[in-house]
């Protein structure tokens, strides 16, 4: 959308430096196998919505594994950073979702009151009986970086049939990264503004990179465009929505699934950082200053309460 | 991937066009060889839409008898330029990323486009 105003720019520097406290707490089990007479304290940390959890693995890991010293070498005791895991209300968290993300998903849909306040995000963390099935296996900043890369390049597979991440200089691609990693806003947006640009005479993206999480469920993700030429208007959130919930549901049927999704907009909350937005925000607006720093807008929809 | 059947099957074509827009029961995809991967003799295969990636990634490595012992790495492509994430729905590949009806997907033992 051409019509850029400071306040919008203002808007992602808000998003960047946006924070959750979390509170990270020793399991019970790997509690009891702790070599020091007193017991871990919680390991508090301010992080970043947007950041990923393996970008801080190493240093959970270095806090707790001092109440270990001395028994680090013992094959028996499997302490070591590849089995560590986290965990939040029996929920083994996936590594490759954004931090902020998951905070939004399962603090929101299981919570039994909307006014409890989450915070600081309490969160398990497990040393040992890493949950094979359930995870898979990455914790490490280069396989987070390689995810991130990837991810990106799906966003503007979308919105530029891949053209500008294509064109990019691997330092540029490097430069994404590293400022994300460095927390530095200006070195991230330097590059960021590039593929935030229209290409083929278009004035918006192709289609919108989103992704809609709803809790126990894969995530969907459909084409769409922010525009629709024939009726000359531009595409909403609400739209956005109402279309996803529509296809899902008669993918569902065609494949004779016994429960169907609810396809009512009403039924649920939508957040996307935390927060609300309007349904009728224009879906390319939020496209360019609300998605995250992977360039895809993760939107989380809560199912209302039954009361 | 017990579910998945040849494409002289008529199974996978019982739920109508499977590429249809509108989501057919099941996904024809195409696996096409990168990066000096094997050749698969298969190379027309069909998956319920829920199915994910990494189901695929885990089958392939059975299906092609890779070392697992040696943690020989599968990855997946899409349009030769990204490896969607292991956790995405085959469904969502396809909605997104299938071509006048047909979804291809590269496969390699080594980052082919990393």
């Amino acid at each position: 959308m051409s019509t850029s105003s400071i306040d919008d720019k203002d808007i992602t520097r808000e998003l960047w430096q946006s924070r959750l406290p979390i509170c990270f707490i020793l399991s019970d089990e790997d509690m009891s196998k702790v070599n020091r007479s007193e017991s871990p304290e919680p390991l508090y940390l301010m992080l970043s919505r947007h950041s990923y959890f393996p970008c801080i693995i190493e240093k959970i890991f270095r806090y707790y594994s001092t109440y270990y010293k001395g028994n680090l070498n013992d094959q028996t005791n499997s302490i070591n950073l590849n089995n560590l895991w986290l965990e939040y209300e029996s929920i083994p968290l996936k590594w490759h979702y954004p931090i902020g993300l998951l905070y939004d998903l399962y603090t929101s849909s299981l919570s039994s009151s909307s006014s409890v306040s989450h915070l600081p995000w309490q969160i398990i963390v497990h040393l040992s009986k890493f949950p094979e099935n359930e995870l898979i296996r990455f914790p490490d900043i280069e396989s987070i970086e390689a995810h991130y890369m990837t991810t990106l390049k799906e966003a503007d597979a979308l919105k530029h049939k891949g053209q500008i991440i294509g064109d990019m200089q691997k330092r540029d691609h490097k430069q994404l990264w590293n400022s994300l990693l460095q927390d530095k806003y200006e070195a991230f947006w330097n590059i960021n503004i590039k593929l935030m640009s229209y290409t083929d005479n278009l004035q918006y993206f192709r289609y919108i990179p989103f992704r809609i999480y709803i809790l126990d469920k894969p995530f969907m993700q459909k084409l769409f465009s922010p525009y629709d030429i024939e009726q000359n208007k531009w595409m909403t959130l609400y739209d956005l929505l109402q279309y996803t919930l529509n296809h899902e549901v008669q993918c569902e049927k065609l494949a004779n699934e016994k429960k169907i999704l609810n396809n009512n907009i009403e039924n649920y909350r939508v957040i996307i950082h935390g927060v609300q937005p309007p349904l009728h925000s224009p879906i390319q607006w939020l496209s360019e200053y609300f998605s995250y720093p992977d360039n895809f807008l993760h939107i989380c929809l809560i199912e209302n309460q039954m009361r | 991937m017990s579910t998945v059947e040849d494409d002289g099957d008529t199974n996978s074509l019982r739920f109508g066009p499977s590429n249809d827009s509108e989501g057919g029961s099941k996904v024809v995809f195409l696996l096409k060889a990168a990066g000096g991967a094997p050749i698969l003799k298969k190379k027309k295969w069909a998956l319920p839409r829920t199915k994910t990636i990494g189901h695929i990634v885990e089958f392939l490595k059975k299906y092609m008898h890779l070392d697992t012992q040696q943690q020989q790495q599968l990855f997946l492509y899409v349009n030769q330029a990204f490896s969607p994430a292991l956790d995405t729905t085959i469904g969502s590949v396809n909605d997104c990323f299938s071509s006048e009806g047909t979804l291809v997907l590269h496969y390699a033992l080594t980052e082919a486009w990393g």
